[in-house]
């Protein structure tokens, strides 16, 4: 290429030249920038990769929660009473919706209730990221499922699948003992948050419920799990494009949680409520096991779990008999006459003589009258319990003082809270000297003797719950064991409740044995609980006291209660233990407003929640089919539980104490 | 071929002689360049010829047909046409401007013609070149240098510049603003005023990007200095091009195996971020080898400017070969995150018609200049 020109010829002129120096600039500035390109690329590519690597698989990969299963809840006998049950949903993802109205008119054809809730759908919805699949109606059936699934091509956006949802299978039985779940609400949120903890991402998981009451809300915790998570590689949009098996880590279940109660007992002490309002508690006198606790009405706790709608809530918290509340644990009455063992058992314990006989003339007299329920004449402490007589008991009280009596009482379980596991117990009040001072009326810290006679009938300050009152029964049925209440058996396989050995009751056994005596007689031919006490089952007899407590004062007049409205009937309570000669099952109830007499609202009761008790026992059962060996033969220690073969002939059930024959204390 | 061959009368005018005179370097770096466009669109396309890669590449094969049959024309003809070329785009981009616009994603950029739809700021681009080439021609070195008549070329580059702006295309606006402002470098521009030029443009441009501008390009330089404040949008882009970059690494994650294109983490991954996508999957190594296919592309062109012998062919080379840089290094700072996003795409290795329409008419000129270098032209100013 000789002849082409040079910068280098002589001849170049002045522009050429200008032209050539300012091109090799040119060319220089050029290749500067790409040389500035290529520092940057080394800086980004090779510099920082490792940065951008991890940025970039941030990218790609997200994990999807797994929520776990919760956890069981079963009864003693394995039964399931709190599951899951799969539960067909239908969701919309914001992002994926073309026209969110017109996907809504289109579901709406589907689902009709959609279009009822539409605003909040659509502000839930929008409430949510784009790519969040939002619940908007769950529990389809199974043809509504089909349906949406079937037009899955025309709404975009909108996606049917299977979940799992808390399922109650016997609704109100268990409903406040159990209690229930329900979503997750701000305060929730903020209850964890004010304890200073990290709120689990769990619960902000659209299907994510948290215990509310009873077992649900105490042992939240355990029944949770752990959430998995799928490891999901996802496009721009947030799509998921593949799962990635190996990065996945499965959702661990919650806790299996097995409770001492018995599912069969717990449904009939609701059902034997019908109406009434109330709430009965069955324990096992030997180990404290508690196998039903019912507060009746109750609700379906079902229905909280997808979100309860708002006028069945309103109608079930102003209803009067108040089913929201567990009467059990928080409602707390005067124990009226069921109280009476108490005040006996002090009596004794100063050392009283059961036989010694006090004449009833139908009123006791301090300071002004205390009537009685009838006119009894001469009575013994046992005849004192058959006939529920106030002046018997009015006299003692007076004799022995309130101190006295308190101290008895908190023995035997009163004005105190147990440690069931669950929250919510009142512990009632069991008034004495001490408590008056601090609660003075008027001003006036002073015990008036004209308190006590009232306070031997149960009336007055004092106040206990059904769970205390079951607490009282089986100490009475125990008769040397201070036994305590167990709800909660075991927790992911591992029982619980400690050590299960009692105390002993600070009492000479022989004491106990009066008053059981007395309350055998009280479901015998003339005590007052006969009527509705009668078994029928062979020769197992159940033994109770009857009670009544006053809903408000009357004054003078007919304290019958026909008539009345409800709310001002008198609550009718009743305690009672069976076998009445080895007892095994305590129970208590109170029919709040059940009209006076225990023997009428609240034995009939408990005689049919004490049958299945003893029909659902093996032993039990043996000795209804074959009457029991005239001659005991051996004494069973009360606090162990038998452990007995149906199959097997066992030394039967046999009295602890010496036979009631026996030369009395 | 030798140097008396080509100096008999009519050889210089044979086909076969001027095919013999393509520079076969430079057509074959294009050709690499535009083949990897095409792979790297069949990659982002998720491994299919449609929707970008079949497409780019018949464009491509036709775009080479249409430069290598504008390298056989004789630059007499572009001298010639330099400013009716101009003129008539000129007379487009104002009819831009009229209800006969196009409007589409908020800019008026385009001319509807019924059968089709062209944007006259594209035909400005080579059309500014040949203008500027053609008035420096009959130029004196005192002119180019510092002289009044300046105004002629300030105003050949200004009026195009400003409608193309007016659009708003401030990415086109600045092609043309920086290619006409190197063929006035190339031409001999006094330094004096070139430092003043600077100097007027650091002080001016903050408050331009704060008042003069719309709020979306605003947004965009914005956007720039802070990418992270933004990742919802323009910063969006940038974050995602560099994680899609910085994780392919040295040797790049493979082809078809780029992470963020192929799950569209990466924006505009067909066209003003493919660059990204290319680095992704073949890493610095793969990269490097482009930037310096381009870097070639470039200094190949210049060397050709350099050889023309008339000044007109010196300066249309090296404006189209300007325009062609720009392109490059705006495209690649931008991706990078060294440059604000102005949607400059890369040339030729991005989807898109009319640049690569552009810039193989621009190869054309380029090739054309090589090929007839000895051209003499008619000397002196003069409308044709």
């Amino acid at each position: 290429m000789s002849g082409e020109p040079s910068i280098f010829f002589a001849d170049v002129n002045e522009r050429q030249g200008s032209f050539l120096r300012r091109t090799f600039v040119f060319g220089g500035l050029a290749t500067l920038g790409v040389a500035a390109l290529v520092g940057r690329l080394a800086q980004l590519q090779v510099v920082q990769a490792q940065e951008y690597a991890t940025l970039s698989s941030q990218n790609q990969f997200n994990f999807r929660m797994v929520p776990p299963p919760r956890g069981l809840i079963k009864d003693r006998n394995g039964v399931v009473i709190a599951g899951n049950r799969p539960s067909f949903r239908v969701l919309v993802v914001r992002d994926e919706t073309k026209d969110l109205d017109q996907t809504l008119d289109l579901l709406g054809r589907l689902l009709p209730d959609t279009l009822e809730r539409r605003r909040a759908i659509i502000r839930d919805v929008n409430a949510s990221s784009k790519f969040n699949p939002v619940p908007v109606k769950s529990d389809l059936t199974w043809e509504e499922f089909a349906k949406v699934n079937l037009y899955a091509n025309e709404l975009p956006g909108v996606m049917a699948d299977m979940n799992d949802a808390r399922y109650y299978p016997f609704g109100g039985s268990f409903a406040h003992v159990v209690g229930y779940v329900a979503k997750v609400s701000d305060r929730d949120v903020k209850a964890i948050r004010d304890k200073g903890e990290e709120v689990p991402p769990l619960l902000f998981n659209p299907s994510f419920r948290i215990g509310r009451q009873g077992v649900e809300k105490a042992l939240d915790e355990a029944l949770r799990g752990e959430p998995g998570g799928n490891r999901v590689e996802v496009d721009a949009r947030g799509r998921v494009v593949a799962e990635d098996v190996g990065g996945s880590r499965p959702a661990v279940p919650g806790q299996e949680v097995v409770l001492t109660l018995d599912a069969d007992i717990q449904n009939r002490a609701l059902e034997v409520f019908g109406e009434e309002s109330g709430a009965c508690v069955v324990m096992d006198v030997r180990n404290g096991d508690i196998l039903a606790m019912t507060s009746a009405p109750s609700f379906d706790p079902n229905l909280f779990v997808g979100g309860v709608p708002s006028s069945i809530y309103r109608a079930l918290a102003d209803y009067e008999r108040r089913p929201l509340l567990d009467k059990a644990l928080t409602g707390t009455f005067a124990p009226g006459s069921t109280f009476k063992p108490v005040v006996g058992l002090t009596a004794l314990k100063r050392g009283g003589d059961p036989n010694r006989r006090i004449v009833c003339n139908g009123a006791y007299y301090l300071g002004r009258r205390f009537a009685c329920l009838g006119r009894h004449g001469s009575q013994d402490m046992r005849s004192a319990i058959k006939n529920s007589c106030n002046v018997y008991f009015m006299t003692l009280a007076v004799e022995v003082g309130p101190d006295a009596i308190a101290e008895t009482a908190r023995e035997m379980g009163f004005g105190q809270t147990y440690d069931i596991g669950i929250s919510g117990q009142k512990p009632g009040l069991v008034p004495d000297r001490e408590w008056r001072r601090k609660n003075p009326v008027r001003g006036d810290g002073k015990w008036y003797p004209g308190e006590t006679p009232s306070y031997g009938i149960g009336q007055g300050a004092l106040t206990v719950n059904a769970l205390q009152l079951a607490v009282y029964a089986s100490r009475l049925a125990n008769g040397r064991k201070a036994v305590t209440p167990r709800l909660i058996k075991s927790i992911g396989g591992v029982e619980q409740g400690g050590d299960r050995s009692f105390a002993d009751l600070p009492y000479d056994p022989a004491f106990v044995q009066v008053m059981r005596e007395g309350m055998e007689a009280v479901t015998d031919v003339g005590g007052t609980g006969f009527r509705n006490s009668q078994l029928g089952l062979g020769d197992i007899r159940m033994a109770g006291k009857t009670g009544t407590a006053q809903a408000q004062n009357y004054g003078a007049g007919s304290r019958k209660g026909a008539g009345r409205p409800w709310a001002q009937k008198d609550h009718n309570l009743f305690i009672a233990f069976a076998p009445a000669d080895n007892p095994r099952y305590a129970v208590s109830v109170i029919v709040q407003h059940g009209g006076m007499g225990g023997g009428t609202a609240g034995a009939p009761r408990a005689r049919e929640v004490m049958k299945v008790a003893l029909l659902k026992d093996p032993e039990m059962r043996a000795r209804m089919e074959r009457p029991p060996a005239p001659e005991p033969t051996e004494t069973t220690d009360l606090t162990q539980p038998s452990t007995v073969e149906p199959a097997a002939p066992t030394p039967e059930a046999v009295d602890p104490l010496p036979p009631s024959t026996e030369p009395r204390l | 071929m030798t140097a008396s061959a080509l100096s008999r009368p009519g050889e210089r005018e044979r086909v076969s002689t001027k095919i013999s005179q393509l520079d076969w370097r430079l057509l074959l770096l294009i050709c690499a360049v535009g083949g990897a466009g095409a792979m790297m669109l069949y990659s982002v396309g998720g491994g299919s010829w449609s929707p970008w890669a079949a497409k780019h590449l018949i464009r491509f094969g036709v775009c080479l047909v249409l430069m290598l049959g504008l390298s056989m024309i004789n630059i007499r003809y572009w001298f010639a046409l330099a400013y009716p070329i101009y003129g008539v785009a000129l007379f487009l981009l104002a009819l831009v401007e009229t209800p006969l616009g196009y409007t589409a994603l908020g800019a008026t950029r385009w001319l509807d013609l019924g059968v089709t739809r062209i944007q006259p700021s594209e035909i400005m681009k080579i059309g500014v070149v040949l203008a500027l080439a053609r008035w420096y021609h009959g130029a004196s070195a005192k002119e180019a240098s510092f002289h009044w008549k300046l105004i002629i070329p300030v105003a050949i580059i200004g009026m195009p510049f400003l409608l193309v702006a007016h659009q708003p295309d401030l990415g086109s606006a600045m092609l043309i603003g920086l290619t006409g402002a190197a063929i006035m470098f190339m031409a001999g521009l006094n330094w004096k005023i070139i430092a003043a030029v600077a100097a007027v443009a650091t002080v001016a441009v903050p408050p331009y990007v704060m008042f003069g501008m719309h709020d979306y390009q605003r947004h965009r330089v914005l956007t720039f200095l802070n990418p992270e404040a933004d990742m919802a949008d323009k910063g969006y882009q940038i974050v995602q091009s560099k994680i899609a970059m910085g994780s392919g690494g040295l040797l790049g994650k493979g082809y078809g195996l780029g992470s963020q294109s192929q799950l569209e983490f990466l924006p505009e991954r067909h066209t003003d971020f493919i660059f990204a996508a290319f680095a992704e999957e073949f890493g610095f190594v793969g990269a490097f080898f482009l930037l310096s296919a381009y870097a070639a592309i470039i200094l190949i062109s210049l060397r050709i400017a350099s050889l023309s012998h008339s000044h007109f062919g010196r300066l249309a080379a090296s404006g189209v070969i300007a325009t062609f840089a720009m392109y490059v290094l705006i495209n690649g700072a931008m991706v990078m995150g060294l440059a604000p996003v102005v949607g400059v795409p890369m040339p030729l290795l991005s989807n898109g018609g009319t640049v690569m329409l552009t810039v193989m008419i621009g190869f054309g000129l380029v090739m054309a200049t090589r090929v007839h270098r000895y051209a003499e032209l008619p000397k002196g100013h003069g409308l044709i």
